[in-house]
């Protein structure tokens, strides 16, 4: 089956100004070539920590930005580097969902314009759009006389549902969560998540969804990609990923959330050092510098990124080397 | 045994309309020696005005209604402000979530830790900086002789939170005060610094009040938990036993709230509705709009926090009874 | 957390409530809308208000100093000062509420336009308005009375010059800190034109900040223009400005002081006005400043 959404080598690199005396520019490689595909109705959620570029990816998909290398492929279309017209299809069906409710919702506008602002776009005439944004206020949880308020009114659970109802509106097939529910508490978090589920249940929409939190992407995702520096290093569905990671680092990402479980607590594999940075990525492998289980060969050659199972990629030169065993022992 | 930092019926208000806010109503806490208690609660929950109350650092507007503050048996609410100064570093110290705005961004680290033994312990400039280094090398900060002299922005988030521990510890206080002190590091740092948080208190015996919204955190680092809600103490245990057992219908809601990494759950337990805001605490229980076991009584009469035959203390009508709505789901 | 909070309570009606009170509360505010209202009434109504025609000479009455027959005498040609004091305020400001206008829509477009497309577009809009802003108001003038000779549509081309560059370059900056705000992603998303972006998400959220760059504005146009008028570039006999009248006045200044001085005040207390007005609004609706 063809993919709803493809993306091959994609790479977003951004010019720095150089900091050293020289002042030549040099390169941020944010994403660099990425290859991930996502089906209809399914979701792939992106995982890494800050800097990983998973947010630069999600705003290449969006078409936030223009990717300087690979392409997308929006439903067998190449969106890459599409404007105007060309555009418009990825437009009404690609939405997304940002992680701050108080920062993604115009204050000068009213919810019912806000949520009516992707249909409006479509050229809707306007009493189907009343008759749309209450509907899927309804969807999203929200009484519909709260449709001439304005954002401020709202508490930050509540204001997510304005988001994810502007999301819905036009009835797209991908929405693009990025930290979508990080800003929330735990309470309200687990309400948006339930409701994130329901509307895949109910209306078949994908999700591309990013988080650095691994708890709450294991618990919406089918399939998974950790990122390391721009890329990413390990790919699998959930189950597998979760329960024998193959690449160091998410077995070391792993081990380091805290669980809520006084009785077995996790035992962190404490890496050393920072994050290197995404202007001068060591050679090689570019995790080796914080590898438990680096090798010489890393230093020396940069692994791809292998099809090791069915289903299953992995960017190591050993894969499974370092296993959770040796770290809940 | 006298407690290192024991709160006594303690009531912060801040101004409002019409009347003044009661943010925190009545809050009992103590931190014994050696000890860490995690205080958990979601926004507007007032964990963070209660340790900023407890260091006495609340912002002008806001007043001390009722209750105590002992620090080491001595009540500080009263204190001047040169009593302050001086208890403030020696005795009870405080690290904040965003460790970029706590640290003055045009001093150098190591002039920042120095300061604070200059001024507490009369040390000279030499002396101070030497020990600056110690210091900074206790917390793993690495090669401290050459970072002793950064700026703050030189250092990565990660480095900036152990430069606040290094000030915080510079003079050996009783308690420390960490107010959400790895919520904006990644979860392979957080993990670093939870692992020296807990080596220093070994070390050390100093007393730890973790102000937290992660429960993963808190099960492993906390010996008791305080639970918050809605500026009121609701519950609390002994760590294993909460995690166990909680008694309040909030921690046992909150606790099944969480989507955990070990396990995937296909529905998220949900509190319905949002935590009010100060102006809107409901009266009777401030939890029974939310709660699934509220009866008449709860709506009416707010509950004792009431202490156990086993030492807990819980603050719920209905604390004991079997076969609660909110155990079943 | 309390901020939060506190804002939430903060519906849309009470904040414009909460802005009327705390502008009543400010007091220089308060006197300079106070002289700009009058100064507008004035103008709107100078036909009623003027006791005899502004125009009408009268060669056995010239010079007369200020009393019962003509309330602030009269010039060298007779003319009822009093009266010519109040067509030129409607003078001055119809030319500058004109040059305002122009400004305005000229340097929004312009700086909008910039901010957006960023490249080449805003290199031509920016370099061009740095060009502009570099030549004093006088040397523009004059360029224009060159081609166009002096008068009035001089004046407020001249001035439409130097006033945009301003405008677009603060309508720049805020556009592209707006750029970074989540919504205006969420409106790129959800495929709403620039255009409508720029109308839509952005101009309501830049209008404070116009307004009080508008109102500080206009004591400096008034002035420019009375300074244009008084070299004689600007406003042309019989049509009279305060500008023109000061200049008139000097020739007989230590005999009769009294046309000078009349034109002089009207023309330094508008400015004042317009400027009180201007910083009083700038601390209320700055958000820089309102910010504690």
């Amino acid at each position: 089956m063809k993919p709803l959404l493809e993306a091959r080598a994609l790479s977003v690199h951004f010019p720095v100004r150089g900091t050293s005396m020289s002042g030549d520019s040099r390169l941020l490689r944010a994403v660099d070539g990425v290859d991930i595909e996502i089906g209809a109705g399914e979701t792939l959620g992106i995982v890494g920590e800050s800097g990983c570029g998973k947010t630069t990816l999600g705003r290449a998909i969006l078409r936030l930005l223009e990717p300087t290398g690979g392409s997308i492929r929006f439903d067998g279309m190449d969106v890459t580097r599409a404007t105007g017209a060309a555009l418009a299809p990825l437009r009404k069906s690609v939405q997304a969902v940002f992680q701050d409710p108080f920062g993604s919702l115009n204050p000068r506008m009213r919810v019912s314009d806000i949520i009516g602002e992707p249909l409006r776009n479509l050229g809707w005439p306007r009493p189907r759009i009343s008759a749309r944004v209450a509907e899927v206020m309804e969807i999203v949880g929200l009484p519909p006389e709260y449709a001439s308020r304005h954002p401020h009114a709202f508490s930050g659970g509540q204001r997510q549902r304005i988001g994810i109802a502007r999301a819905l509106a036009p009835s797209p097939r991908l929405i693009v969560c990025d930290e979508a529910v990080s800003a929330l508490d735990v309470s309200i978090q687990a309400q948006i998540l339930n409701l994130l589920k329901d509307i895949q249940r109910d209306f078949g929409v994908a999700y591309l969804f990013v988080s650095h939190n691994l708890a709450v992407v294991r618990h919406l995702s089918h399939r998974v990609a950790v990122m390391y520096l721009g890329r990413i290093v390990e790919l699998c569905d959930e189950g597998r990923l979760y329960t024998a990671p193959l690449h160091p680092y998410t077995t070391a990402l792993l081990s380091a959330v805290p669980e809520p479980d006084p009785e077995r607590p996790n035992r962190p594999v404490v890496l050393e050092g920072d994050l290197p940075s995404p202007i001068d990525p060591p050679p090689g492998c570019t995790f080796h510098t914080r590898c438990p289980v680096a090798k010489p060969d890393c230093r020396a050659t940069a692994p791809a990124l292998r099809e090791i199972e069915p289903g299953r990629f992995v960017r190591c030169h050993f894969p499974g080397s370092f296993r959770q065993a040796e770290v809940t022992s | 045994m006298t407690a290192a930092l024991e709160l006594s019926r303690l009531s912060v208000s801040f101004p409002g309309q019409p009347d003044r806010l009661r943010v925190i109503e009545g809050i009992d806490l103590a931190v014994g020696p050696g000890e860490v208690v995690g205080l958990v609660g979601e926004s507007g929950s007032g964990k963070s005005v209660t340790a900023l109350a407890a260091m006495r650092l609340l912002p002008s507007v806001a007043r001390i209604d009722a209750g105590a503050v002992h620090l080491g048996g001595r009540d500080i609410v009263g204190a001047s402000r040169q009593e302050l100064l001086r208890i403030r570093g020696a005795e009870i110290a405080m690290i904040f979530q965003e460790p970029m705005t706590s640290l003055n961004p045009l001093f150098r680290a190591g002039f920042q830790i120095g300061e604070t033994l200059e001024v507490h312990l009369g040390l000279s400039r030499a002396e101070a900086r030497r020990r600056a280094i110690e210091l900074m090398r206790a917390v793993g900060i690495p090669a401290p002789e050459v970072r002793v002299d950064d700026y703050p922005h030189q250092l990565s988030g990660g480095m900036r939170q152990r430069v606040m521990i290094a000030m915080a510890m510079a003079c050996r206080p009783k308690v420390l005060i960490a107010d959400e002190p790895t919520t904006a590091l990644d979860v392979t740092i957080q993990a670093q610094i939870l692992q020296l948080m807990r080596r220093l208190r070994e070390e050390s015996g100093m007393g730890i009040l973790l102000i937290t919204h992660d429960l993963g955190v808190v099960a492993g680092m906390a010996d008791r938990v305080v639970v918050m809600y809605a500026g009121m103490v609701m519950e609390e245990a002994p760590v294993r036993s909460l995690y166990a057992m909680p008694h309040h219908p909030y921690s046992r809601l909150l606790l099944k709230a969480i989507p955990r990494v070990r396990e995937r759950a296909d529905r998220l337990n949900q509190i319905a509705g949002t935590t009010p805001p100060a102006s809107r605490f409901p009266s009777g229980c401030r939890f029974h709009p939310r709660c699934p076991d509220a009866i008449d009584r709860c709506r009416m009469e707010l509950p004792p926090l009431e202490t156990m035959p086993d030492g807990r203390k819980s603050r719920c009508w209905r604390t004991g009874e079997a076969g609660l709505p909110s155990m079943s789901t | 957390m309390i901020g939060r909070t506190a804002a939430e309570a903060i519906s849309e009606g009470s904040r414009l409530a909460e802005f009327s009170r705390l502008f009543l509360a400010n007091r220089s505010a308060m006197l300079g809308a106070t002289i700009v209202l009058i100064a507008v009434v004035v103008a709107l109504l100078s036909s009623w208000l003027a006791p005899t025609d502004y125009a009408r000479t009268n060669m056995l009455f010239v010079w007369e100093p200020p009393g019962d027959d003509f309330v602030l005498g009269t010039d060298a040609l007779g003319r009822d000062v009093f009266s010519r004091l109040i067509v030129g305020a409607r003078v001055s400001l119809t030319i500058a509420l004109s040059v305002l206008a122009i400004a305005l829509t000229v340097g929004t477009a312009a700086g909008m336009a910039a901010a957006w497309n960023g490249g080449w577009i805003d290199s031509l809009v920016m370099r061009t308005a740095d060009i502009t802003f570099a030549f004093p108001e006088l040397i523009i003038a004059i360029l224009v009375a060159a081609i166009l000779g002096p008068g009035i549509l001089t004046v407020i081309i001249s001035l439409s010059l130097v006033s945009w560059p301003g405008i677009a370059r603060i309508v720049r900056a805020l556009v592209l800190t707006l750029r970074g705000e989540l919504y205006i992603d969420a409106a790129i998303v959800c495929g709403t034109p620039p255009t409508q972006i720029l109308l839509r998400h952005c101009l309501p959220n830049i209008v404070p900040a116009l307004i009080v760059r508008a109102s500080v504005g206009v004591g400096f146009i008034v002035m420019a223009e009375a300074t244009l008028s008084f070299l004689g570039l600007g406003v042309q006999e019989p049509l009279p400005s305060w500008g023109g009248m000061i200049r008139d006045g000097l020739t007989a200044l230590r005999t009769d002081p009294h046309l000078s001085l009349a034109a002089g005040a009207a023309l330094g207390t508008t400015i004042i006005g317009f400027n009180l007005l201007g910083d009083g609004l700038r601390d209320l609706l700055d958000p820089r400043i309102r910010e504690r």
